[in-house]
């Protein structure tokens, strides 16, 4: 029989001597594990077939689309600097595992923070912590302005500020970074490859004790070829063969398709919006406006206005909210063949289609000091004819930790 | 009887509105208001009036005098200041102050260290730390 020979105790220190010396830092650094989870189960309705939203199953109870589970470590360097990673599962995905944060912080004075690597994408207010039910009221926040944007996570850097301004306090973020992806097309109901390269986004936050106004912009250059190939040139391919047959240039033709798609366009979105919180009584309303600008896609006005009420342990809230879209033919200006001109326009009110909007009781209730169990009742109307009025049902628990 | 009644009722008054006093080192010379306090707490205000760095720590939140800081001071309840400490958590922006587990240690850590501000039990603070504010 083998014996293995103990190491001694001067082996050990000389050990110990060397890994402090290679990894000091790592020694002293203090990981603070943080997490959250929701586990929810879900019944949707819809007349026509289709599911509202992607990920949602049609007619039964299921606890896939809205169920995820995410631990976050933040390592603390010292000197201000840190590195944090968030690993993420949700059902939709048969909760595989993906790092959805992974970045370095730098303290750089008490009002400055800067953060490089991959994090949320602030699209509108409450992006970064959508996924964190326990932070919010709702069962899901409203989706006609929280949709579910793929680009909900970037790579890229920002700098995180924080200002006193007597009473009031001011929080500001300002980002740069890309994006690179799948996108879920309403048109196609399928999802294509797609990216966003040159994202800047700014946003601020003004807040008293019981209020807060915000607002933000976030502005990228499409990374689009893929959406134009499958999507925007077959819709319109019909319509160019049609025109060429009727006396169009392939001057005119180009010109056209270098107006309808979507590669190399600047996307441009902005929201707004208030918080209250007095004396238990809630209110929440926030506006979003977005589109790829001189392209076939259709510009978005969304909005939901929440009012909720606090008893002690227990939250209700009723919301409304509206997603539309309308077509705007502008980028067409200057289009002279009347075929291109109708096709143009064809594409443009696919790309407007999809309205929705509809109304929801939520509540929640604070059993446990980490967790809330929710239930929420939604019925709203979508104007895609598959969808048409549809409900939800859920029931769940988000707890962190 | 009548007796035992009020006696009871003193005791139950006296933990209803037991004193909460805010404790820095002694050596700490800066006015602080309830305002301030919060903005501390909530990861608002970095430094002390100063410009020293301020490190707040908390109570265990089952801890009497930690309900009644986060009442009087913070105006949440420890469900709302979870949700609230979640948004900056999960986002980077902050981290929630350290949780003590008694009133002793936590005035033994501010008593030993000047950037340290925390709350105790006013009727267990000793001479080793200097009551800022007390409610």
């Amino acid at each position: 029989m083998k014996t293995k020979k103990l190491p001694t105790k001067r082996q050990l220190l000389m050990t110990s001597a060397l890994v402090v010396a290679l990894f000091p830092q790592q020694l002293l650094a203090e990981v603070k594990l943080n997490g959250f989870a929701s586990i929810r189960g879900t019944s949707v309705s819809s007349d026509g077939g289709l599911e509202p939203f992607p990920g949602f199953e049609e007619g039964e109870l299921s606890f896939k689309p809205e169920s995820l589970f995410a631990i976050q470590a933040q390592a603390d360097l010292g000197a201000g600097l840190s590195a944090t990673v968030q690993l993420f599962g949700e059902g939709r995905t048969d909760f595989e595992v993906e790092a959805r944060w992974a970045y370095l912080s730098y303290q750089l004075n008490d009002s400055h923070r800067l953060s490089a690597g991959r994090f949320a994408n602030p699209i509108f207010h409450q992006s970064e912590y959508e996924k964190v039910g326990y932070a919010h009221n709702f069962s899901r926040l409203p989706k006609a302005v929280y949709i579910d944007f793929e680009f909900s996570t970037i790579e890229g850097i920002a700098l995180d500020s924080q200002f006193n301004l007597g009473d009031y306090s001011l929080s500001t973020k300002v980002l740069y970074g890309g994006w690179s992806g799948e996108a879920f097309s309403a048109v196609t109901n399928n999802f294509v490859d797609f990216g966003m390269d040159n994202i800047f986004s700014a946003n601020a936050t003004l807040a008293g004790d019981w209020w807060q106004l915000f607002g933000g912009i976030f502005a990228a250059e499409i990374d689009g070829a893929s959406i134009d190939s499958s999507t925007v040139f077959p819709l319109a391919t019909p319509g160019m063969n049609l025109a060429q047959n009727m006396g169009a240039t392939a001057a005119q033709v180009n010109d056209f398709k270098s107006r309808i798609g979507w590669d190399g366009k600047d996307a441009f979105y902005w929201f707004s919006g208030f918080a209250v919180d007095y004396n238990n009584w809630l209110v929440d309303f926030e506006f979003v406006d977005y589109v790829v600008e001189d392209s076939t896609d259709a510009p978005n006005q969304s909005w939901y206005l929440a009012l909720g009420h606090r008893f002690d342990k227990v939250v209700l809230t009723l919301h409304t909210e509206d997603y539309a879209q309308d077509a705007d033919h502008d980028f067409l200006n200057g289009v002279a063949h009347p075929v291109l001109l109708a096709t143009g326009k064809g594409i443009n009110n696919a790309f407007a289609q999809r309205e929705f909007d509809g109304v929801g009781l939520s509540v929640r209730y604070d059993f446990h000091p980490s967790a809330a169990i929710k239930v929420d009742y939604f019925n709203g109307s979508d104007t895609r004819p598959a969808v048409g009025d549809y409900e939800i049902v859920s029931f769940g628990v988000d707890l962190v930790f | 009887m009548k007796k035992m009644l009020c006696v009871a009722g003193l005791l139950l008054s006296q933990l209803a509105f037991a004193e909460v006093a805010v404790i820095v080192h002694p050596s700490n010379n800066n006015a602080l208001d309830e305002a301030t306090v919060s903005k501390i707490f909530l990861g608002r205000e970095k430094s002390f009036a100063d410009g020293k760095s301020v490190v707040p720590l908390s109570l265990n939140e089952g801890a009497s005098a930690s309900t009644a800081f986060n009442d009087a001071v913070l105006k949440k309840s420890s469900s709302q200041l979870k949700a609230y400490w979640s948004k900056l958590v999960f986002t980077g922006k902050g981290t929630p102050p350290k949780e003590i587990a008694s009133d002793e240690e936590m005035i033994k850590l501010v008593a030993t260290n000047p950037s340290v501000i925390g709350y105790v039990d006013a009727s267990k603070v000793d001479a080793s730390v200097k009551v800022a504010l007390k409610f």
